[in-house]
């Protein structure tokens, strides 16, 4: 359900500075995890229709989340090692 | 912070009851539902024990474990978390103790830091901007999340590298979900600090506009 807000093509936020930013912070990250309740992704739509702090917080998790993706580099499982644990267990 | 450990942890994750398996049916589910993930596996081993020795060790131990235990694994089930459990679990109890990381941290005493501190909790948002998110390399990225407590590291690697639910988090780990979310928490918030100070450091843009 992620919706991808802009602050820029939308003239109607309103709130510049979230005194809930802990709390939302929570629900953003969720919401970005896939593991967010229907509460939360209602309370998330919700503030990104206004709260220009939050929206802020949600393109930061996101890109932060999105470089542990994509930037690390995976090590791969090194063939011996493949061939060594096959071969103590003859299969 | 107080060095941990206390005891052994149970390595297997147990079955609601043991399937007995031919040999044909043991090396069809090592095959086939235990080694697709031995990349994931190998990676996940690395980034705990930050030295490839130690992670083929580790790996290594995983497999054989799974393999002897293979009977408390049900067939079909999610294999790729229980083997991350099993290697998680073998990491605390033979490697953790002998790691080459010097500072361990107990969970519970960093939690309570960061719980007593959240009602003043800093806002990330102000001084860490993403265009300079961005512009970091993945050396960089890489190096901010390797500096984390291991145990901060840990849930970060399973959920934002591997992709692993926050119930299945909640397997692996042996905790309540509530408390996997809690972490995360704070393990992003130590994760964008040591971001902030790296990007200063540097002279990347922060957020002064």
């Amino acid at each position: 359900m992620q919706s991808s807000p802009s602050a820029t093509e939308n003239t109607k936020y309103q709130k510049e500075y979230c005194e809930h930013h802990a709390e939302c912070l929570k629900k953003i990250q969720a919401v970005l995890d896939g593991g967010a309740t229907e509460d939360e992704k209602d309370h998330f739509r919700k503030n990104m229709d206004h709260c220009l702090h939050c929206i802020k917080m949600y393109h930061l998790e996101k890109c932060v989340k999105e470089s542990l993706q994509s930037k690390i580099d995976k090590r791969l499982c090194p063939d011996n090692l493949v061939a060594t644990i096959k071969a103590k267990l003859n299969i | 912070m107080s060095v941990i450990m206390s005891e052994e942890i149970e390595e297997i994750p147990l079955a609601a009851s043991e399937t007995s398996y031919s040999d044909t049916e043991r090396n069809d589910i090592f095959n086939r539902e235990f080694m697709p993930h031995i990349n994931s596996m190998y990676n996940f081993a690395f980034r705990l024990t930050m030295d490839e020795d130690d992670a083929n060790d580790l790996v290594q131990d995983t497999y054989l474990k799974a393999f002897r235990f293979i009977s408390s694994f049900e067939r079909g089930t999610n294999a790729k978390a229980w083997l991350f459990r099993i290697l998680k679990n073998s990491f605390i109890n033979d490697y953790r103790k002998r790691s080459k990381e010097p500072s361990k941290v107990d969970y519970q005493e960093v939690e309570t830091t960061y719980n007593s501190e959240e009602a003043a909790e800093v806002d990330h948002t102000t001084d860490l901007r993403v265009e300079t998110v961005q512009d970091m390399i993945g050396d960089e990225v890489a190096t901010a999340l390797n500096s984390l407590p291991v145990d901060f590291r840990t849930v970060i690697i399973l959920c934002d590298i591997e992709g692993f639910t926050y119930e299945e988090m909640a397997k692996i780990l042996d905790i309540p979900i509530g408390t996997v979310r809690s972490r995360l928490h704070r393990a992003r918030n130590l994760l964008k600090d040591k971001l902030r100070t790296y990007a200063a450091s540097m002279g990347y843009d922060t957020d002064e506009e």
